[in-house]
């Protein structure tokens, strides 16, 4: 309930427009109630004779009538849901917003399909609650007991009678809710269960049909499509006692009315004018109420999801901006690690142990060994992705004491996966720039990241879209766009997480030729597999199970037993084999 | 063995029927697709026919609510009314009064009925849906089973999912929603015309003269409605995959610090899903009050029209009632026409989607029953023949391949990633058929075997081998009659999986996650030598993992191998030293060639590709072990 009070807030930001959609709806109403009084009176009128401009002016008034209506309910909804999509827009904003500056500890334990569905699902569910669903309610309250008021007017006996089903309907969907929710619950978990299956038949499929188990899996499908049935139908049950309450409630507005009103009119309390009033306001008023119904069956949902949104929107930030950064002015490309260690959250072992390394501007170093060793990890720490224990810095200052901006403006990063955007070729290098590029700036980007002549093959040159509606990249060519992307910032700092490993022998060591010149001298880290992508680097560490067990250049590391010269013979041969 | 040829980037062929809604234009009405869909509905015709006949019962009572009213208005009302017109001091005769009470009491019990018929409505409509599609889903579900591998490899596995999961469940609307209420509700606007004439042809003349004014309202509205719907849905879609897109690379957003660039487009985004959405608005806002103007003004006209003959007593009021609570039961289907026609449209378009893969003949078949093989061969004496074969046509991964597996020996297949091995087991296990040259079990052709037969011969230990969400039983045991629960303990004891289990809390029964998550690789890999052992196989195909355990684990698994190998004609894709030492053949597989053959000695002193191979994989991963 607070969630959602808090939420309301955001479309209290509307305050105007919210007014004047809620003013719509009682004149609305009015109109409706109208509407009805006036054929009801017409009845009664021409019972007693008639004439053709009683008649035509009545036609008249009540189009007239209607159309005034129509336009209140027209600005109502225009106005009220409009609102609505507002602040849903900005609602997704934020949530996106807050989302992007989570760091990446957050985005590791938190599963992306679950992020997702507080942006939609979540978002949806509030909407309709605190957008149209207040409306309808708001609608809902005008509209029955204005219609009740005036059929009390008219005659009070009936309508006290009336109100017996009416009551007897909101009773009956308030305490189906919890069945229907129940149900529609197992219903879900049903489909997703179907959906599990058939997943894990058909990405098993190999041994599925290996050891031909097709009708074994057919059968077990079948039992979930027959449980998923069975809640279908519990479901539709459940739906058919609503159907049959609510309905029923309003052919039981008509008893009272038949009965009790027939005997107001034998005794002429009551004329038939007004009996029609009763028969038509009835089914008017007999919507709303079932929306009260919806509204509140949906209400444990909404707030279940305002609670989803606001604990997303009140998830603190874990690494902070200092309170007083310190200006580096131009960055140098000095890094050096001081006894840092680091363990994941949840780890029993560190992930890296006292880890002591410098690395002059301009200089190389090469970061290998075997896989889960640290490497990724120890590159994180660089871009401040996660904070360690020990001391990270740059151009010998701590990275804790930097701007985030100042540190990653100086760092141009190429991930493992190299991710890309489905967007053009352009726009995903431009990504790394801080500023617009231009036509020749992108094709040297393609040049130095040996992309020209793929750029030149593409249908639509720079602007080839790629992913999804687009070219497939194969995975050297995603890793030398990543490449050019990091070097788009023109940074002090390049940092390589094994973004070479899809990219030929050849290619490998004219692109690292390419990436070290700068200005004036770029610091290149690079964390590799394959130890040919290192071999030129100025220092080369070796990491194991989190520490350094080996550190040297290339030459040096290999006149000395150890993980290095071994690793280096193997993937020699292996490149012979490749060769063959 | 998880895809056939990882490193060669063969462009996978992804077909377009995954495309958002937004570029599938639909059908509205297909007639073919109908009849197919009344067609496979066909067997639970009893269910439709209940349908039926609740809706027709639920309309007659309907229809007699309303009757009732009249019948009470304009018979003892009425005439209370005109007798004490007549003689205003006297009071209401009990007689009318009674009668009063016994419509009264006729409307209750129609109204109980009512009730009674309106609860069948919804739940057994949900039923007769939910019963056809839940058979049509395990249909298409078992259809799919039976396609060959080729056609799996070619689709991304979420596309086929769809096909069993939302595809179907659209159908369900089709069924409900489409054929069934919209076929009823064709037939009772047919008959609410009629007793509408037969009630007063001058007020019906009148309504059935502005009704397609309605449809026509309700048909525009409907048409820009869907176009618009459309847009949004395809706006939402983009920006959810924007969404979704940064969340999978927030790392690199971060570091390159472009917060503010994704949160700028993100925003553009919204504007253009707010724009869509804004029209969509506009068009519901506008098509209310419009339908709710036609509406009055119908019912404006049915006043002027009943007006003089109300005036002249011609027409009696209760009529008048019973004509207009008729009317209001006309324009409801009548507005909702355009509902149930978008419903139409999107459930058109699942079914042909579902009915392309129903239409999708399986490739690879067992011949005929009465000409297949379903006997054990005998020796189980394997012979590839300058077998050849392509994933895609014009680039070959196998080339004239000939090799033996002699009656209960054990073949080791060595080579680089690409080089063509797991092909070979694809093809033994007649996953794909060769494009040339043939397979041969005691010389008879793979081909001749009945499918199923010809793959209950072999135990199949894959490299990441897959596990079913389920219990650690239901895995090893999988339902096979060959497998019983002696052989089962054999299987357990002698692939050492039994100490696995015994780890399990609660043993054979223990649950195991979706794809074996909760278990170790060492784990996984001793319950699928288990389960191969379990069906006491005559061949064995195994593909050993490459990731390293445990020695412990390790010690098992060998042991668990050596058990396995044991007596069995065996295709082995050999990444253990142990296992090529052991070997009674290797088959060293180069660029899809069969370049080197002999034992573990005879190749190394040959100093050819193996040798190579060999201090490449094996002397450094045995080294690393020990």
């Amino acid at each position: 309930m607070r969630e959602l009070a808090a939420l309301f807030r955001r479309f209290l930001r509307h305050k105007w427009t919210l007014l004047a959609g809620f003013a719509c709806i009682p004149l609305a109403s009015l109109g409706d109630v109208w509407i009805t009084r006036l054929i009801g009176q017409a009845l009664d009128r021409l019972r007693t004779g008639s004439d053709s401009d009683f008649l035509l002016g009545l036609v008249g008034l009540l189009l007239g009538v209607s159309a005034l209506r129509g336009t209140f309910r027209f600005l109502q909804r225009w106005w009220l849901v409009c609102v609505s999509r507002w602040v849903e827009v900005r609602l997704k904003q934020d949530l996106f917003d807050k989302l992007v500056s989570l760091p990446t500890s957050f985005h590791v334990r938190t599963r992306s399909g679950d992020l997702v569905s507080r942006l939609t699902s979540d978002v949806e569910n509030v909407r309709m609650f605190l957008g149209p669903g207040l409306m309808y309610v708001a609608g809902a309250l005008v509209m029955v007991p204005s219609s009740l008021g005036y059929l009390m007017l008219l005659d009070w006996t009936v309508a006290l009678w009336m109100v017996v089903p009416l009551v007897c309907m909101g009773a009956g969907m308030w305490w189906m809710s919890a069945r229907l929710e129940r149900h529609s619950l197992a219903v879900q978990e049903t489909l997703a269960e179907i959906g599990h299956r058939a997943q894990e038949s058909f990405a098993g499929t190999r041994v599925v049909k290996g050891y031909s188990r097709e009708e074994q899996q057919a059968r077990r499908f079948d039992q979930s499509s027959r449980r998923n049935l069975h809640h279908q139908i519990e479901l539709a049950r459940a739906r058919g006692i609503t159907h049959a309450i609510t309905y029923t409630s309003k052919d039981l507005t008509l008893l009272p009315i038949l009965l009790v009103g027939g005997a107001a009119m034998i005794d002429r309390s009551l004329p038939a004018g007004e009996l029609f009033v009763f028969i038509d306001l009835t089914a008017k008023v007999f919507w709303p109420i079932i929306a009260l119904g919806w509204m509140v069956g949906v209400y444990p949902r909404s707030v279940v999801s305002a609670r989803r949104i606001q604990e997303l929107l009140a998830t603190p930030r874990e690494i902070d901006e200092p309170a007083q950064p310190i200006e580096l002015g131009e960055v140098q490309g000095r890094i050096e690690l001081r006894d840092v260690t680091f363990t994941y959250p949840g780890a029993r072992t560190p992930t890296l142990s006292n880890i002591d390394l410098a690395v002059a501007p301009a200089s190389v170093l090469g970061i290998v060994g075997p896989t889960g060793a640290g490497k990724t990890t120890l590159l994180n720490l660089l871009a401040r992705i996660f904070d360690a224990r020990g001391e990270v810095l740059l151009d010998g200052v701590d990275v804790r004491r930097l701007r985030l901006s100042t540190l990653r403006g100086a760092l141009g990063y190429v991930p493992q996966d190299s991710f890309l955007f489905s967007d053009t070729w352009r726009n995903n290098v431009a990504f790394g720039a801080e500023r617009e590029l231009d036509d020749a700036e992108i094709d040297e980007l393609a040049r130095r990241a040996c992309m020209a002549g793929e750029l030149e093959r593409f249908p639509k040159g720079r602007d080839q879209r790629i992913g999804e509606r687009g070219v497939t990249l194969s995975g050297g060519q995603r890793q030398r766009t990543a490449i050019a992307r990091a070097l788009a910032r023109d940074p002090r700092i390049l940092v390589l997480d094994d973004a070479l490993s899809a990219v030929d022998t050849e290619t490998e060591s004219q692109l690292v030729r390419n990436l070290k010149s700068a200005s004036h001298g770029r610091t290149v880290i690079l964390a590799a597999h394959r130890l040919s992508t290192v071999r030129h680097a100025d220092q080369i560490i070796v990491l194991d199970e989190g520490r350094i067990v080996q550190r040297g250049t290339h030459a040096q590391l290999l006149a000395r037993e150890g993980w290095y010269a071994q690793t280096w013979k193997r993937q020699q041969v292996q490149a012979e084999l490749a060769g063959l | 063995m998880s895809k056939p040829d990882p490193k060669a980037e063969r462009p996978r062929v992804w077909e377009d029927d995954d495309a958002p809604e937004e570029f599938v234009a639909g059908k509205v009405w297909d007639v073919r697709l109908a009849l197919r869909l009344a067609r496979e509905a066909r067997g639970h015709w009893k269910l439709f026919a209940g349908t039926f006949g609740v809706l027709a019962v639920l309309f007659a009572l309907e229809l007699a609510g309303p009757w009732i009213l009249r019948e009470a208005i304009d018979g003892p009302v009425m005439a209370a009314v005109a007798e004490r017109a007549a003689n205003p001091n006297a009071p209401a005769s009990p007689e009318r009064l009674r009668e009063l009470w016994l419509w009264a009491a006729a409307y209750l019990g129609c109204a109980t009925l009512t009730a009674g018929f309106r609860y069948l409505e919804v739940a057994h409509l949900g039923r007769t849906g939910q019963t056809v599609i839940a058979d049509l889903r395990t249909k298409v579900f078992r259809h799919i089973q039976r396609l060959e591998l080729a056609w799996f490899d070619q689709r991304p596995t979420g596309s086929l999912v769809t096909r069993v999961t939302s595809d179907i469940e659209n159908l369900n609307e089709m069924f409900t929603s489409g054929l069934v209420t919209l076929g009823f509700d064709c037939l009772r606007i047919a008959v609410l015309l009629v007793v509408l004439f037969v009630l007063n042809a001058k007020l019906a003349l009148v309504v059935t003269l502005l009704m397609p004014l309605l449809v026509g309202v309700s048909i525009v509205f409907r048409g820009g409605a869907r176009n618009a719907h459309r847009e949004v849905r395809g706006r939402l879609s983009r920006l959810n995959g924007y969404l979704q897109e940064v969340l999978s690379g927030v790392r690199v957003v971060q570091v390159f610090r472009r917060e503010r660039r994704v949160s700028e487009r993100f925003a553009s985004l919204l504007d253009r899903y707010l724009d869509a959405n804004v029209r969509t608005i506009l068009l519901f806002a506008l098509f209310f009050p419009a339908l709710d103007l036609v509406v009055n003004g119908i019912q404006a006209a049915t006043v002027w029209a009943g007006g003089v003959d109300i005036a002249s007593g011609a027409l009696q009021v209760g009529l008048f009632f019973q004509f207009w609570l008729y009317v209001n039961k006309l324009l409801d289907p009548v507005r909702e026409l355009g509902e149930r026609y978008n419903i139409l449209q999107s459930a058109f378009a699942s079914s042909e989607r579902i009915f392309q893969v129903l239409d999708t003949e399986p490739a690879i078949v067992s011949p005929p029953p009465e000409r297949a093989r379903r006997a054990a061969p005998r020796a189980g004496h394997v012979r590839f023949e300058n077998v050849s074969f392509e994933y895609l046509s014009g680039t070959p991964v196998l080339r004239d391949v000939s090799f033996e597996i002699p009656s209960g020996a054990t073949i080791a297949v060595v080579g680089a990633t690409g080089a063509g091995k797991s092909t070979l087991v694809n093809l033994l296990l007649r996953f794909y058929e060769p494009t040339r040259g043939r397979i041969t079990i005691d010389g008879v052709d793979l081909r001749e075997f009945d499918l199923a037969a010809l793959r209950s011969q072999f135990g199949l230990v894959l490299q990441e081998d897959f596990l079913f969400a389920g219990t650690v039983r239901e895995n090893l045991v999988m339902e096979r009659a060959e497998v019983s629960a002696a052989s089962l303990q054999l299987a357990l004891d002698a692939s050492r999986a039994s100490e696995v289990i015994a780890r399990l809390e609660g043993g054979l029964d223990a649950p195991v996650a979706e794809r074996g998550a909760t278990l170790s690789t060492g784990e996984r890999q001793l319950l699928a030598i288990a389960r191969a052992l379990a069906g006491e196989p005559h061949f064995v195909v195994l593909d050993e993992a490459t990731a390293s355990v445990d020695s412990e684990t390790e010690q098992a698994i060998e042991e668990a191998k050596e058990n396995l190998l044991q007596g069995r004609s065996a295709l082995v894709i050999a990444h253990r030293l142990s296992t090529v030492r052991r070997a009674d053949g290797i088959l060293v597989m180069h660029r899809g060639e069969l370049r080197e053959s002999g034992t573990h000695e005879e190749l190394l002193r040959r100093g050819g590709i193996y040798a190579r191979l060999f201090t490449l994989q094996f002397e450094h991963a045995d080294s690393a072990a020990s």
